[in-house]
């Protein structure tokens, strides 16, 4: 069997990681290639449901990233986020799904580096936890 | 006065006006009275008595925070609940603040399938809720009943979430529905006694419960005054609009 390869979801928002995002692809820094960055305009524009969504059809990890708290362009874009996320993390454990494979985090538009941070760390843990157990679950 | 009424045999809401003669009145048919009081109150003008029960009174204080009832409008009678009903919904608050009906009994000792799950192993409880939701045909018996679930579009039935062909409908339904509900959730217990697949979605709202307590310590329907937690910043109440987010 070949080697396990993660298949991971970054809402990145458009601010702030989406640009850090970007900075680190200008700074040529190395990361995994497993992430697939879905820019949004605002983290709390990330639905919860999208993250459950994606969780329920087999996608290995979702990342959320916003700007630091107190950055947003919003204003309080990224409080709501901080709120739900969390609960999104304790629901998916409810039902058995490791709740680590769901991962909120800060990413400044000057933080190419975290960004890389962020991805590698993730991306390795996601390999330590494994496939999506819903993964080949046929409802 | 708004109670459940037994008539021809068969016991259903009914909507008492003064001065009329109140029949058979049913106290011990578990039913969310607050559902169907949703309905009638914007077609009937003044007063409305409820008969409410622990779990009425919180629905009706989430209701209220939303703007969605007129708190001057509506009467409610304390309804305690039997020990049966109790221990049916594994009810840990069942007393209503006044008791006007009923002998108050002592709440339950919490729930017995929630202890198993949360001694189980991840892949234990997958395999248990994956097995439970495979039964769900989508019925949305348990959206219809419930008594705070009040959204004009019901996000369930956005297609992007919810696929419009295939039964059952997969975790995410569920997901979904837990995570909307955690805020607001009241106990009561109608959708898993509404479940034509007896799903024990009761014990799902009270896992999501028991979350939302130890993330943010807070529970639905204590204070009047708390803002919905999931849909406003904190303590920011929502200024007579209706909730248009959730």
């Amino acid at each position: 069997m070949a080697e396990f390869q993660p298949t991971i979801l970054a809402f990145c928002c458009n601010w702030c990681s989406y640009a850090g995002a970007d900075l680190a692809g200008v700074s040529r820094l190395q990361m995994p290639s497993n992430v697939h960055v879905i820019r949004v305009m605002c983290s709390a524009s990330v639905k919860p449901e999208y993250v459950m969504k994606a969780v329920s059809q087999g996608v290995d990890g979702v990342l959320v990233l916003g700007c630091h708290i107190g950055d947003c362009h919003y204003m309080t874009g990224n409080h709501r986020t901080a709120k739900r996320i969390p609960l999104v993390k304790k629901l998916i454990d409810d039902m058995g799904i490791d709740e680590k494979r769901v991962r909120l985090d800060w990413v400044s538009a000057a933080e190419g580096e975290k960004f890389q941070k962020v991805i590698t760390e993730f991306v390795k843990e996601i390999e330590g936890l494994g496939p999506n157990p819903l993964r080949g679950v046929r409802f | 006065m708004f109670v459940m009424r037994e008539e021809h045999g068969n016991v259903a809401p009914a909507l008492v006006q003064k001065g009329e003669d109140l029949g058979n009145v049913r106290i011990d048919v578990p039913y969310q009275l607050v559902n169907i009081l949703e309905t009638v109150y914007p077609s009937s003008p003044g007063k409305i008595a409820v008969l409410t029960r622990r779990c009425d009174e919180k629905a009706l204080a989430e209701l209220f925070k939303r703007g969605l009832l007129d708190e001057a409008r509506i009467v409610m009678i304390g309804l305690a609940c039997s020990k049966e009903q109790i221990r049916l919904c594994r009810c840990e608050d069942p007393v209503p603040s006044r008791v006007v009906v009923g002998e108050p009994n002592a709440p339950a000792k919490g729930d017995e399938l929630e202890t198993r799950l949360s001694g189980m192993t991840p892949d234990e409880r997958l395999k248990f809720w994956t097995g439970q939701f495979r039964k769900c045909n989508k019925c949305f018996a348990c959206t219809t009943n419930c008594p705070v679930c009040f959204c004009d579009e019901c996000i369930l039935e956005d297609r992007t979430f919810v696929p419009e062909k295939g039964i059952p409908p997969g975790l995410s339904f569920h997901l979904i529905r837990s995570f909307h509900l955690a805020d607001k959730c009241i106990e009561c217990g109608e959708c898993e006694r509404s479940c034509p697949a007896s799903i024990p979605l009761l014990t799902l709202r009270k896992m999501a419960l028991k979350d939302v307590k130890g993330l943010f310590n807070y529970r639905p329907g204590e204070k009047k005054t708390t803002s919905p937690l999931l849909t406003t910043l904190d303590d920011q109440p929502l200024a007579g609009e209706g909730c248009d987010e959730c």
